[in-house]
């Protein structure tokens, strides 16, 4: 019993980072109907920034994060500007390789500036044990993960639904040609997911990391990116709720169903990857998302 | 085109055919002077810096060659985008080590297995791509690529790929002794001139023959299966993947059937997958994890854009760029103007999505496409009027020409 319920609490703070990854997924996916195979990446390079600016610069801690969002937005929003906008955007394979060029550039760039050793990131939560269920031990970590999808989630919601640009934001991912007509700069509203989507994923890799049992290294968000993908397919690609339910689930699945089955722990990722094939045969909408219609 | 090209040939002439001849010929030669010329280390050295353009490298090349021309017919021909090439790979890479080395099967044979196990898994793979499309398919598949690392180290599995140390196997590549190796190197050297390039006088070391005969029974290996894929796409099956391919619901409109099309096609290309891991193993004598992750499979886009998507030439040029982009960048210590710490870990990567993304840019046919407007200018090769067309009414003619330029551009 004290088992599985450190395993519901490992699942929880696990399923935490792939839901911030998978909303990240979700702003960009809402309104272009595309992945960004990249998006592991940037936030691995965000986290990175963090890490430079806390320990090199001497930042504090939430300082250096809440700066590495700001400078990764602006960097997103810069690479969106220059390597995105100029593709049609229901066009995907150019824009699906442009993103799997960013991949292997930002991962090398990553590599050669900071190499391959991995490095501990400060804390930035208190450690710890907030209280004890059962025998088993719920960390503040935990806690502050679950704590910081859900701040994230209500200033995403708030900014979607309360400013002005989300609600461009909002018209450009129901329909994108329409929204030109009444006057939206569609261009400029889709960097601005793109930074925002930045700007979550870097939290994300600096709330992952900031434990002691993790380190950061370029490789860090690799697969990652895939349990991240299947919690965005899980809950539905265009759904931001979604994004954490599915998040938490893949989570939960990964720390619980695996090991009860007996699979090995290096095949949480197939455990992932079922779920995500599963999802996609079966109700590719996912659980939230809205059923995608075709036209012929 | 203002001006007219300076050589024009028409399909079917004697002189087309002697242009034909002198490609292939320049084709051959190289195949020989690589052979010959690069059997030991060979090096070229710029701005202070080894570029080795051995042949293990080349053989190397043509594993990646193998794998991309089988990326060609999923994802150029048939347009479905599968990112899971490298797990086709790695399964073709330890089943032949596996077979090598534990059964002492010769490596050509390891292809009786390897090929019906990845067509299989591959067409397996395939079912789902009938329901999941375009990026979904990418995710999937990428999901596949990411997963064989972690089979590869289960405990169970660990009798038969040593696990995280690497599959060991032996070379049983001898060339056989009534092939006069040493004797045509050295007949090579006396030449005035250039003999100086090929050999040292001395003959081949068994070393440097076995690695000549690797390279020869590869690159017979990989010419079969460019004459196959070849021949696959100019015939009926190769027209329904491509009319797949440009418009999924007018070809099925049109009594195409999509699901065997499209797991047939993931099937061919999953082989050639494995064909490529079987040569990878052969040459390199050792499978390890890490070789497999997803990242080859990304490396396989790569060459897949860069060389061209749907056309065969662009696998040669994409397998070329993918094996010996990462080895220069890394060779390379000191460039001018570039401080000497830039120069020092993964730049290769950095080359190569620096190179997809300029490529999608400037180039979105990828080398080949720049090439042959380069051609264009000093060759036109005009296409040979089908028999039953030519009666001289102009409407018919005009639609015998659209139809023969599309064969012919994916004719090479």
């Amino acid at each position: 019993m004290e088992l599985f319920i450190n395993r519901i609490f490992d699942g929880l703070s696990n399923g935490a980072t792939y839901a911030l990854i998978a909303m990240a997924l979700v702003m960009i996916f809402k309104a272009t109907t595309l992945i960004n195979f990249a998006q592991g990446e940037f936030a691995m390079f965000g986290g990175f920034i963090a890490y430079v600016l806390a320990t090199e610069r001497g930042v504090p801690m939430w300082g250096a994060v809440v700066l590495a969002m700001v400078i990764s937005a602006l960097l997103a929003a810069g690479i969106e500007r220059t390597l995105i906008r100029p593709f049609d955007p229901a066009d995907h394979l150019p824009l699906v390789i442009i993103t799997l060029g960013l991949f292997l550039a930002i991962n090398a760039v990553a590599g050669i500036v900071w190499r391959f050793d991995p490095r501990a990131f400060p804390e930035l939560f208190p450690s710890g044990n907030a209280a004890s269920i059962g025998g088993a031990n719920l960390s503040w970590y935990t806690i502050f993960t679950l704590l910081t999808v859900l701040v994230v989630a209500g200033a995403l919601t708030l900014l979607l639904n309360k400013t002005k640009i989300g609600l461009a934001f909002r018209a450009v991912s129901s329909n994108l040609e329409s929204s030109e007509l009444v006057g939206i700069k569609v261009g400029p509203t889709l960097q601005f997911g793109w930074a925002i989507a930045a700007a979550v994923g870097t939290l994300a890799v600096a709330v992952f990391v900031a434990t002691p049992v993790r380190q950061i290294e370029p490789n860090v968000m690799i697969t990652g990116l895939i349990f991240a993908v299947s919690a965005a397919a899980l809950g539905g690609l265009d759904s931001l709720g979604g994004a954490i339910v599915g998040g938490l689930a893949i989570g939960l699945v990964q720390s619980i169903v695996v090991p009860y089955v007996g699979v090995p722990s290096e095949l949480s990722l197939l455990a992932a990857v079922v779920v995500l094939m599963l999802v996609l045969l079966f109700k590719p909408s996912g659980l939230f998302g809205t059923p995608a219609v075709e036209r012929v | 085109m203002a001006t007219a090209p300076r050589f024009q040939f028409t399909e079917g002439t004697p002189q087309y055919r002697t242009y034909k001849l002198i490609g292939y010929g320049i084709l051959l030669l190289l195949v020989l002077v690589v052979a010959f010329a690069y059997n030991d280390t060979g090096s070229i050295t710029l701005f202070d810096n080894d570029y080795k353009v051995s042949i293990t490298r080349v053989t190397k090349a043509i594993s990646f060659i193998i794998a991309i021309l089988g990326l060609q017919v999923v994802a150029g021909f048939t347009g479905q985008l599968s990112l899971g090439q490298g797990f086709f790979f790695g399964v073709g890479a330890y089943l032949s080590a596996w077979l090598v080395s534990d059964h002492n099967w010769p490596w050509l044979l390891t292809l009786v297995v390897i090929i019906p196990t990845c067509f299989i898994f591959g067409m397996a793979f395939g079912i789902p791509a009938l329901r999941i499309k375009g990026l979904y398919l990418a995710l999937v598949t990428l999901g596949l690529a990411a997963i064989l690392p972690s089979l590869i180290l289960l405990d169970k599995l660990e009798p038969y790929t040593a696990g995280a140390a690497g599959k060991q196997t032996d070379s049983d590549l001898v060339p056989p002794g009534w092939l006069p190796l040493d004797g045509i190197v050295d007949a090579l050297h006396k030449l005035p001139l250039v003999g100086s390039y090929f050999g040292d006088g001395d003959g081949l070391s068994s070393r440097e023959e076995q690695r000549v005969w690797t390279f020869f029974i590869m690159t017979i290996v990989a010419v079969v299966c460019f004459k196959m894929v070849g021949n696959l796409i100019k015939s009926r099956p190769g027209r329904a993947i491509r009319a797949v391919r440009d418009n999924e619901t007018s070809a099925a409109v049109n009594g195409i059937g999509l699901a065997y099309h499209k797991t047939m096609s993931f099937g061919v290309a999953s082989a050639l997958g494995g064909v490529g891991g079987m040569v990878y193993v052969a040459e390199l004598g050792i499978a390890s994890p890490g070789d497999f992750t997803q990242l080859l499979s990304i490396l396989f886009i790569v060459g897949l854009v860069v060389g061209g998507v749907g056309t065969l030439s662009g696998a040669v040029i994409g397998g070329l760029v993918i094996a010996f982009v990462p080895d220069w960048a890394s060779s390379t210590q000191n460039f001018p103007g570039v401080p000497e710490r830039w120069l020092q870990g993964p730049t290769g990567g950095l080359i190569l999505g620096l190179m997809l993304i300029v490529l999608t840019f400037v180039l979105p046919g990828g080398i080949v496409a720049g090439v042959r407007r380069l051609r264009a200018r000093f060759v036109r090769v005009n296409p040979a009027r089908p028999p039953l067309l030519t009666t001289g009414d102009p409407t018919t003619n005009a639609l015998a020409d659209s139809a023969t330029v599309d064969a012919a551009s994916v004719n090479d």
